[in-house]
């Protein structure tokens, strides 16, 4: 591993000015389980890290009315053990919950699962389905970006060079919402994505139908994806059979465009990624579409 | 119950090292750190197939903080190592055969400076045709690896007439199987510290299975005389076979002979993966025969083993592949022609089970179909042909030590999963989910086999405060070996446990105890010391009978004491101890024990047959989403036939080890090997079952049947324990969806599209 010079700012606005100054040079650090792995690898052309995950701005939970606000470098573990995530976003619960290990979530950070825009980044999909909103900060100006228009591809982000996320907005599911994240991994405990997806139901007055309908996938894609071709199927369709359910899950076939990797198929991940979203909208289906 | 007269015998005993290995205290090798010490690296092939043009190594040795670099030309002996054939270079001259074959090494002030230095040794190469597909290698005209061809070894077995029974047969079922190229994944790499001290001996620091025969392979590869090399092998963090043969040993000696000082090398988990032994993947070509009543009536089998690149022990591993090819079956026709065929792909040796996991998937599978098929019960078609004290095994030799193959079928019939098949598959939670049980049986020699030096050697010496201490020069790599010698020499001298002290893997202090694998170690070294302990008696005996003036008939053994039964005189073994002090010096005996062998050799196999056999059955009982082919082993079960038990806790430990390890072996674990070059070097990729795979039970059977040859009755059983794991869950996994697998790993992808084809032949019936 090469010699860094490391950087522990106490406030965000020293962080901001040492990013500023370091422009092209300086890579954020939070809980490093990304970023060490490719340090070591010898892929982060960068040879100074801003450790950003002492500075207290960054950190927390908000309740935010029909929002949340998550800071950057809150851990996973932070995010499942706070009550009103399990209650008010289920969804997001089940997704942080699958990532790594009990270890790794201690200290890996929902801001850092972010910026590291893997396609297989596990909270993603969830934040899609979520109206999720990235909030960055530079020493010139502060922005707020859907979480769609955050990823330009594999490892790549809209961030600038002199910017830090600073955090995160979802908004909280109503009782009439029902939904799911679910991930397909090689093994069931410590395990990248082969395939994940979220997926969110804004029940209809009429039994079986929906107002609105939120479908991302993961892994499937340079970045991860809407199906917006399934949503409008499931806006409009009466989800009424198994049959039906399979055959709007098909629909995903023309959302996505895998590759082949060492860990899956294109044709195994094309199919699941169809399988998953029949397999969870089956679950809600056979349970009356009911909040479990 | 044979053990209840025993008070160590049989129970369940804490591990001897249970505490320094929970509190970290113990210092692996790797842990190691001398005065004075210096970092070394290895630089490895830039080809997985290359012609080696020029090496230089001037710009590195002139970095300011290297010490030493060294090429083959500092390799003083024979530049090659391995236990059966020496062919892979320590450091390579003219060719790299795989992409871990080691080029130079470098020793430095520094892992940095060690690091960078391999950057700057110019190696120049010419690519030769990577050889990566063991039938293409075959052939003739394919590029060859090593002089003399691709093929390592051929084995061929006839017995009966196979054409014949295929003739008469109602059923014949006919299949092809592939299995992985599974990693040991140890929790400690290869690693240690190498120095000549001031007597001038070599002494190196590495974990391994046998110190002696490292000893001696490296006394060859520097030619120096073997009595000045003390290879320390114990502790080792997890072996699994994989430590069987040297790895980083050589380099590590030359550099700290040439450097002059201290020497480590620790290697990166990629490296190790990269660099190292693995099972060999197998290509399996199966067709049997039965009759409608279920006799198995004839097998021919094709085996093709990926070798790798370098022989070490792949002969051997084909040899055992071909004798466990049928099964623990009664078989009369028999056709087994295996190959061991050189290829790029890596390098592959001994790992638990030896060439028997691999045949054992084939054949469990073709049992479970053929069930299916003839519609009798897995476990009763089993029975039909399983193999009894009496019998002529598929090979040919008659079976005269213990068998325990009917014993381990009663016993999973037993076992909760099996009684409760049918309401457990009937479970069903979502429509998608299918549940399956699935049984195998298999058994696996203990043991070298006939031709093969093999012995157990134990050093039984009383200390000055009336403890004992046992020297073995087999290793605890985790399966227990040490406590169970302390146990067997607590029962024999009839003293605390707490009073025996163990010493293992040290080729200066301990008897040469033969290599700590086949499932030989409690058995063989178990019985040494246990014969130790009996010389030791004798002597403690003349010795009491002088101090009592009593005869030697009247004097027996207490607790802790030894006593004149006559007169009630007694004497502690403390001031026995202290006697014979002052009269001299402690005693010491030594327990030789050699290990007996089949009455018949196999023609052109060497090593064939064994003689002692250990007998497991396995079941599994498994949940399958056919939606996208995850598999959950919900729970499992083995009944295990290893004679008698020496260590409750132990064999408990080895089932539910071994078990898992099958479950790797048969759901997710396969090094991908792509031209030569691995996919997947690392944890995030090559995938072991995490603990959240285990399944919350594994039920541990064991059943009773003693073993005359064996310290208290006992055999070996650390292989057989996985190797029947991985058919007994590829066997649900059909149970649960009428999908047959075929190839393991059995991933996800490989379920799915199993599921997928089964499904449209459904459809298309
Ligand atoms: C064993 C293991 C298992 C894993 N399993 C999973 C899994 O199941 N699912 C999953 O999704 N991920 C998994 N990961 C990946 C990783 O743990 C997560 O992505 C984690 O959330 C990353 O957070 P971090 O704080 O450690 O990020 P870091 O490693 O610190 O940073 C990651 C990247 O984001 C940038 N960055 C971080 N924070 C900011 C910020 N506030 N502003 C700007 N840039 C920032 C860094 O520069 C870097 O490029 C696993 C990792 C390991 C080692």
């Amino acid at each position: 591993m090469k010699e860094i010079d490391y950087f522990f700012p106490k406030t965000l606005e020293e962080a901001l000015q040492i990013l500023n100054e370091n422009k092209g040079s300086m890579r954020v650090i939070a809980g490093g389980t990304d970023l060490v792995v490719r340090l070591k690898q010898g892929q982060v052309k960068e040879d100074r890290l801003l450790d950003i995950s002492r500075i207290d701005a960054l950190k927390g939970i908000e309740d935010r009315g029909e929002k949340i606000y998550i800071g950057a470098t809150t851990t996973h573990t932070e995010i499942l053990e706070h009550p009103l995530i399990k209650t008010s976003v289920p969804i997001l619960h089940d997704a942080i919950k699958s990532i790594a290990s009990l270890q790794i979530r201690n200290i890996a950070t929902i801001g850092g699962n972010v910026a590291n825009a893997s396609p297989a980044g596990d909270s993603i999909p969830a934040l899609f389905v979520l109206n999720g909103f990235v909030f960055t900060k530079s020493i010139e100006e502060e922005r707020k970006i859907p979480i769609e228009e955050f990823f330009l591809g594999p490892s790549k982000t809209s961030l600038k060079e002199n910017e830090i996320l600073v955090g995160i907005e979802i908004t909280k599911m109503q009782d009439d919402e029902v939904g799911f994240f679910r991930k397909v991994g090689q093994r069931k405990g410590t395990a990248i994505s082969v395939v994940n997806g979220a997926v969110r139901l804004k029940k209809d007055s009429k039994p079986n139908r929906f107002s609105k309908a939120f479908v991302s996938l993961g892994a499937v894609a340079p970045t991860v994806v809407r199906a917006k071709i399934v949503e409008n199927a499931l806006e409009s369709e009466e989800i009424d059979s198994l049959d039906k359910i399979m055959y709007i899950s098909g629909l995903v076939f023309r959302e996505v465009s895998p590759i082949s990797d060492v860990r899956g198929s294109l044709e195994y991940r094309r199919d699941v990624s169809i399988n998953i979203i029949y397999e969870g909208l089956a679950d809600l289906f056979l349970n009356g579409f009911r909040r479990s | 119950m044979e053990e209840a007269k025993y008070k160590y015998i049989g129970r369940s005993v804490p591990r001897i090292d249970a505490l320094e290995k929970a509190t970290g205290k113990i210092k692996y090798m790797s842990d190691l750190s001398l005065p004075n010490m210096l970092f070394g690296k290895i630089l490895r092939a830039k080809y997985p197939h290359a012609k080696i043009l020029r090496i230089d190594t001037s710009k590195a040795e002139a970095l300011p903080g290297v010490v030493t670099v060294i090429t083959h030309k500092d390799v003083p002996g024979l530049n090659g190592f391995g236990i059966v054939v020496p062919d892979m270079p320590v450091l390579c001259k003219d060719k790299v055969r795989y992409i871990g074959d080691a080029v130079a090494a470098v020793a430095a002030e520094t892992e940095t400076i060690a690091e960078k230095a391999l950057s700057l040794i110019e190696v120049d190469y010419e690519p030769l045709p990577i050889v990566d597909d063991p039938e293409e290698a075959m052939k003739e005209d394919a590029p060859k690896i090593h002089e003399e061809g691709n093929i390592h070894l051929h084995t061929e077995i006839k017995r009966g007439d196979v054409e014949k029974a295929f003739k008469e047969a109602d059923l014949i079922i006919e299949e092809t199987f592939f299995t992985g190229r599974q990693d040991h994944t140890p929790l400690e790499t290869e690693g240690g510290v190498a120095f000549v001290d001031e007597e001038g001996n070599l002494n190196v620091y590495v974990g391994s299975q046998y110190p002696q025969r490292d000893q001696l392979q490296l006394a060859r590869c520097l030619n120096w005389n073997p009595k000045k090399i003390r290879v320390v092998s114990y502790p080792v963090g997890g072996a699994f076979g994989r430590k069987d043969e040297l790895s980083i040993q050589p380099i590590l000696a030359l550099l700290a002979i040439k450097a002059k000082r201290a020497v480590k090398i620790t290697l990166s988990r990629e490296e190790s993966m990269i660099a190292y032994w693995k099972r060999h993947p197998f290509k399996m070509h199966y067709k049997v025969a039965f009759k409608n009543d279920g006799t198995l009536l004839g097998v021919d089998a094709y085996l093709v083993e990926d070798k790798g690149a370098y022989s070490s022990l792949g002969g051997p591993v084909l040899n055992l592949a071909v004798e466990h090819a049928c099964g623990p079956y009664r078989v009369d026709n028999v056709h087994v022609d295996g190959y061991a065929v050189f290829t790029n792909n890596g390098i592959a040796g001994a790992f638990r089970g030896f060439g028997a996991p691999q045949t054992a998937f084939a054949i469990e599978t073709i049992m479970d179909i053929a069930s299916r098929k003839l519609n009798i019960d897995p476990i009763d078609l089993r029975k039909k042909s399983a193999l009894r004290k009496g019998d002529k095994t598929s090979i040919g030799n008659v079976l005269s030590t213990s068998v325990g193959t009917e014993l381990v079928l009663d016993g999973i019939r037993e076992s909760n999963i099996w009684k409760n098949r049918e309401e457990l598959r009937k479970i069903s939670t979502k429509p998608w989910l299918k549940r399956g049980v699935g049984v195998a049986l298999t058994y696996q020699g203990t043991g070298l086999g006939v031709g093969i030096p093999d012995y157990g050697g134990a050093i039984l010496s009383m200390n000055e405060d009336g403890s004992f201490s046992v020297r073995v020069g087999t290793v605890d790599y985790g399966q227990g070996i040490g406590t169970s010698y302390a146990q067997i020499v607590a029962e024999a001298m009839n003293i605390p446990i707490e009073k025996v002290k163990v010493v293992l893997g040290d080729s200066f202090l301990t008897a040469d105890s033969g290599p700590t694998s086949a499932s030989r170690g409690v058995y063989t070294g178990g019985k040494a010391a246990l014969i130790a302990s009996e010389k030791m008696k004798k002597t403690l005996k003349e010795k009491v009978s002088k101090l009592f003036k009593t005869d030697e008939d009247n004097v027996e053994f207490g607790f802790g004491y030894v006593y004149d039964k006559v007169s009630g005189n007694k004497v502690t073994y403390e001031e026995l101890a202290k006697n014979f002090k002052e009269e001299g010096k402690l005693p010491e005996e030594e327990g030789y024990f050699l290990v007996p062998t089949a009455e018949i050799k196999i023609e052109n196999a060497f090593g064939l047959p064994h003689h002692i056999f250990a007998f497991s059955a396995h079941t599994a009982y498994v949940e399958v989403n056919t939606l996208t082919g995850e598999v959950s082993v919900l729970e499992g079960a083995e009944a295990v036939d290893g004679g008698i038990v020496v260590n409750r806790q132990g064999f408990e430990a080895q089932v539910e080890g071994g078990f898992v390890m099958g479950m790797g072996y048969g759901l997710t674990e396969h090094l991908a090997i792509e031209n030569g070059i691995v996919k997947n070097p690392n944890f995030s990729t090559y995938i072991i079952p995490s603990i959240k795979d285990v399944p919350k039970r594994i039920e541990t059977i064991p059943v009773i049947n003693p073993e005359d040859t064996g310290p208290y009755k006992a055999k070996g059983i650390a292989e057989t324990v996985m190797v029947a794991t991985a058919p007994a869950i590829t066997n649900a996994i059909y149970d649960a969806t009428g999908a047959r697998i075929f190839s393991i790993p059995a991933t996800p992808s490989v379920v799915y599209f199993a599921i997928k084809e089964a499904e449209s032949e459904e459809n298309f019936d």
